[in-house]
C-alpha cells in the first residue's frame, strides 16, 4: 500500500493523468472565489459603521414600508402550472435534439418520439379535463 | 425489436393500461369503479410473466435477450418470478383498495393510475442491469408510492408519513446516484456486466507505465479506485437498503405505513421490498459477487449485510413489542421481515456446490429471498386486508384495544386476521414457516450460525406481539365506552382475503413445490457469478 508522500511523489512525476493537474485551475477558483467573498464580508463586518435603527432592520421591500405576513400562502395553482411548465420544457429539450438529428435516426426515432409524444398529450388530455388548466375555480 | 416488445410484454401491459385508466379516469362522469380494471391490469400482467416463463429457460434465450435489450434489463426467471410477486401484490392490493377507498370516501381514480405506474416501475429495478434503469426504475416506483402514501388528504398523519418518505427518500435516491456516478466514474461503465468486467481486471492507463514513475503512478490509481469502488457499493446498498426498510435507513417505515391508506400500506410493504432486494442482488451479487476474486476488495458486503440484518431483526422486533398500533406493529415487523431476507442474502455469493443436490449454496440463499419474498407478499397483503375488514369509516381498526373483544362480535373477521397473523409469525402450517425454514437453512449451509441462532430468537421474540393481536382478540373485552372496531361489510375484501388465504396454505402445504420453482428462477441468473467465483 503506497504511502501519501509516494502517492503524492508519483503523481507529482507522471502528472499527465493526476487529479492535480487537471483539476487545480478549478480548485484555484474555488479558493480565489471563497478568499474573496470571505474578506468582503470581514470587512464589512469589522470595519463598516454600524448605526442599528428600527427602519433598517425591517426587510428590504422596495423602499416601501413593509406590511403583512412574512409567510404568505400561495395558491396551489402556482405549483401546478410550474410543474406543467416544467413537464413540456422537457419535452422541447427532447424535441430539439431529436429534430436536427431526424434524418439519421430513421423509423425507430420517428416511432419512438411518437410513443413519447402520444404519452405526454394523454397527460395533456388528462390535465385538461381534471381541471388542472383552468385558473379561475 | 419483436422480441423486445415479448420481453417487456409485463410493463407494458401496466404502463399501456396505466395510460388508458388515466383517459378513462378523465372522461368517466363519476369518480370510482377502476379498483377491478386495476387489478385485472395486474393479473394479466402477472399471467404475461407465466407465460413468458419458459422463453427464458436456457442460456441461450438469455443472450438473445440480452442483446435485444442491449445490457439495459435482464429478461430471465428472476425477473419473471420478481415481477409475478409485484404483480401479485398490485393487483391484490387494488382489489383491497377498491373497498378500502370507497368505504372511507377517499375514492379517487389517481389512485389506481398510481399504483399502476408503481408497479411498472418496480418491475424495473426488479430487471434492471444497468445503473441508469435501476435509478429510473427507482423513482417511477417511489413517486407513485409517495403520492399513495399521501392519499389520506385531510389526514396530517399521512400527510407527515408522505413528507417524511418523500425526502428521505429523496436523500437516499441521490446516495444511490452519488454511488452510481462513483462506479461509472471509476469504470467507465453504467452496464452491470461492464462494470464487472471492468473491475475484474486490473487498471490500466495505456502508455503509462511505460513512463518514469509510472508502475508506482499506476498502483496508486490501483488503490485509489478499490477504495473509491468500496465508497460507491456502501452508497449503493445504503440507497437500496432504505426502500427495503433495513436498520439503519428505516425511520420513515413506521410513520409511513402508518399514515397510508391500509392498502397502500400492504402495497409498498411488498412489491416494493421485491423490486429493491432483485435490484440488491443484480447490483451486489451481479457486480461485487465474486467474493474471493481478484476484484474481493469489494467483497466485505456479505459482512456488512449480515449486520444490517441482525440490526433490522433486533430493533425492528424489540420495538414491535412496545407498539400500542396494530398497523404500525406490523410496520415493525415489516422491518423485522426485511432483515430475515436480509439474512438469506448475506450468503447469495457463496459458490460452493450443495451436498447432495444440485445448485449452489448461493442459489439456494438467493431462492430462499425469492420464495420469502413470495410468502412474505401473500400473507402480509392478507393482514392488512383483515386488518382493513376489521374496521369500517369513523371505526377503524387501528390499536389493539380496538380490537378487543372481536373474536366474539365478528368470529369470522377476528379468523381471518388470526389466519395471516399467524402465517406472518411463522406457525408451522402456514407459508410463513417455511419462508424462514428456507432462510435458516441457508444461513447453516454457509456456516452463519450465529446468523441462523439471530434469527430464530427473533422470530421468537416476534410470535410475542403477533400472538398479542390473537389474545386481545379472543381474551379481552373492551373497555366500556372505549372506541370498538366495527367490520366493513365488503365482498371484494373477502374475496382477496380467500384467494391469499388459499396461496398461505397451498404453498405452506407444497413448499417444496415452491421453492423449487425459485431455485428454478435463481440458477440462470445467480450461476454465472457462482461460475466465476468457482476457479
Amino acid at each position: 500500500m503506497p504511502t501519501l508522500v509516494q502517492a503524492l511523489s508519483a503523481v507529482e512525476t507522471v502528472n499527465s493523468v493526476s487529479l492535480r493537474y487537471q483539476y487545480g485551475p478549478i480548485f484555484m477558483t474555488v479558493g480565489f472565489a471563497l478568499i474573496i467573498a470571505g474578506a468582503v464580508f470581514a470587512l464589512a463586518t469589522f470595519l463598516g459603521p454600524k448605526n442599528p435603527t428600527p427602519e433598517k432592520l425591517l426587510p428590504y421591500e422596495s423602499g416601501s414600508p413593509t406590511t403583512g405576513a412574512k409567510h404568505v400562502r400561495l395558491s396551489v395553482k402556482f405549483y401546478l402550472t410550474a410543474l406543467l411548465f416544467v413537464i413540456f420544457d422537457i419535452e422541447a429539450v427532447f424535441l430539439y435534439p431529436w429534430a436536427s438529428l431526424y434524418q439519421s435516426l430513421g423509423w425507430a426515432g420517428f416511432v419512438e418520439m411518437i410513443a413519447f409524444l402520444t404519452m405526454l398529450t394523454i397527460g395533456l388530455v388528462y390535465c385538461w379535463k381534471k381541471g388542472a388548466l383552468e385558473w379561475e375555480t | 425489436m419483436k422480441d423486445m416488445l415479448l420481453y417487456l410484454l409485463p410493463i407494458v401491459i401496466l404502463a399501456v393500461g396505466g395510460f388508458s385508466l388515466m383517459l378513462v379516469d378523465a372522461f368517466q362522469k363519476e369518480e370510482g369503479g377502476l379498483a377491478i380494471p386495476t387489478a385485472m391490469l395486474h393479473f394479466a400482467s402477472g399471467a404475461a410473466c407465466l407465460a413468458l416463463w419458459n422463453y427464458a429457460g436456457s442460456p441461450a434465450d438469455l443472450a438473445r435477450a440480452a442483446s435485444a435489450f442491449n445490457g439495459w434489463l435482464a429478461f430471465d426467471r428472476t425477473t419473471l418470478f420478481l415481477d409475478l410477486i409485484i404483480a401479485l401484490g398490485g393487483g391484490l392490493a387494488s382489489l383491497l383498495a377498491g373497498s378500502y377507498l370507497n368505504e372511507h370516501k377517499l375514492e379517487r381514480g389517481e389512485f389506481y393510475t398510481l399504483i399502476t405506474f408503481a408497479s411498472a416501475g418496480c418491475m424495473m429495478l426488479a430487471g434492471a442491469t444497468d445503473l441508469i434503469m435501476v435509478f429510473i426504475g427507482l423513482e417511477t416506483m417511489s413517486l407513485g408510492v409517495y403520492a399513495m402514501t399521501a392519499f389520506r388528504r385531510t389526514n396530517a398523519r399521512s400527510q407527515e408519513g408522505a413528507l417524511k418518505y418523500f425526502l428521505l427518500g429523496s436523500f437516499a435516491a441521490a446516495l444511490l446516484l452519488y454511488g452510481s456516478a462513483l462506479l461509472y466514474g471509476m469504470t467507465g461503465h453504467t452496464d452491470l456486466a461492464g462494470i464487472r468486467a471492468a473491475l475484474a481486471a486490473p487498471l490500466d492507463v495505456p502508455g503509462l507505465a511505460a513512463q518514469e514513475g509510472g508502475a508506482l503512478a499506476l498502483s496508486v490509481q490501483q488503490t485509489v479506485r478499490d477504495r473509491v469502488v468500496i465508497l460507491a457499493m456502501v452508497l449503493v446498498i445504503a440507497g437500496l437498503a432504505f426502500k427495503i426498510g433495513a436498520v439503519p435507513f428505516h425511520m420513515w417505515v413506521p410513520d409511513a405505513y402508518e399514515g397510508a391508506p391500509t392498502p397502500a400500506t400492504a402495497y409498498m410493504a411488498v412489491t416494493v421490498k421485491a423490486a429493491a432486494f432483485g435490484a440488491m442482488l443484480r447490483v451486489l451479487v451481479g457486480v461485487f459477487g465474486d467474493t474471493t476474486g481478484a476484484a474481493s476488495l469489494a467483497g466485505g458486503w456479505p459482512g456488512l449485510l449480515a449486520w444490517l440484518a441482525v440490526a433490522s431483526m433486533v430493533i425492528g422486533n424489540l420495538v414491535a413489542l412496545s407498539q400500542s398500533s396494530i398497523k404500525r406493529m406490523l410496520a415493525y415487523s415489516s422491518i423485522a421481515h426485511g432483515g430475515y431476507i436480509l439474512a438469506a442474502f448475506v450468503v447469495t455469493p457463496r459458490a460452493e456446490l450443495l451436498p447432495g443436490g444440485e445448485g449452489t449454496v448461493g442459489q439456494s440463499a438467493a431462492a430462499s429471498v425469492l420464495f420469502y419474498l413470495l410468502a412474505y407478499a401473500v400473507s402480509n397483503i392478507g393482514a392488512f386486508g383483515a386488518l382493513m375488514l376489521a374496521g369500517s369509516r369513523g371505526k377503524e381498526a387501528v390499536s389493539y384495544d380496538d380490537v378487543a373483544g372481536l373474536g366474539k362480535r365478528h368470529p369470522a373477521v377476528a379468523l381471518a386476521l388470526s389466519f395471516f397473523i399467524l402465517s406472518l409469525a411463522g406457525i408451522p402450517p402456514m407459508v410463513g414457516f417455511f419462508a424462514k425454514y428456507n432462510v435458516i437453512r441457508s444461513a447453516l449451509e454457509a456456516n452463519y450460525t450465529w446468523l441462523a441462532i439471530a434469527l430464530m430468537v427473533n422470530s421468537a421474540i416476534g410470535v410475542y406481539y403477533y400472538l398479542r393481536v390473537l389474545v386481545k382478540m379472543y381474551m379481552h373485552d373492551p373497555a366500556p365506552g372505549a372506541t370498538r372496531a366495527e367490520p366493513m361489510v365488503s365482498p371484494g375484501i373477502w374475496l382477496t382475503l380467500i384467494f391469499t388465504a388459499v396461496l398461505v396454505l397451498v404453498m405452506g402445504a407444497m413448499p417444496q413445490t415452491f421453492f423449487g420453482y425459485a431455485l428454478e428462477a435463481v440458477k440462470l441468473a445467480v450461476a454465472p457469478v457462482a461460475a466465476a467465483a468457482t476457479p
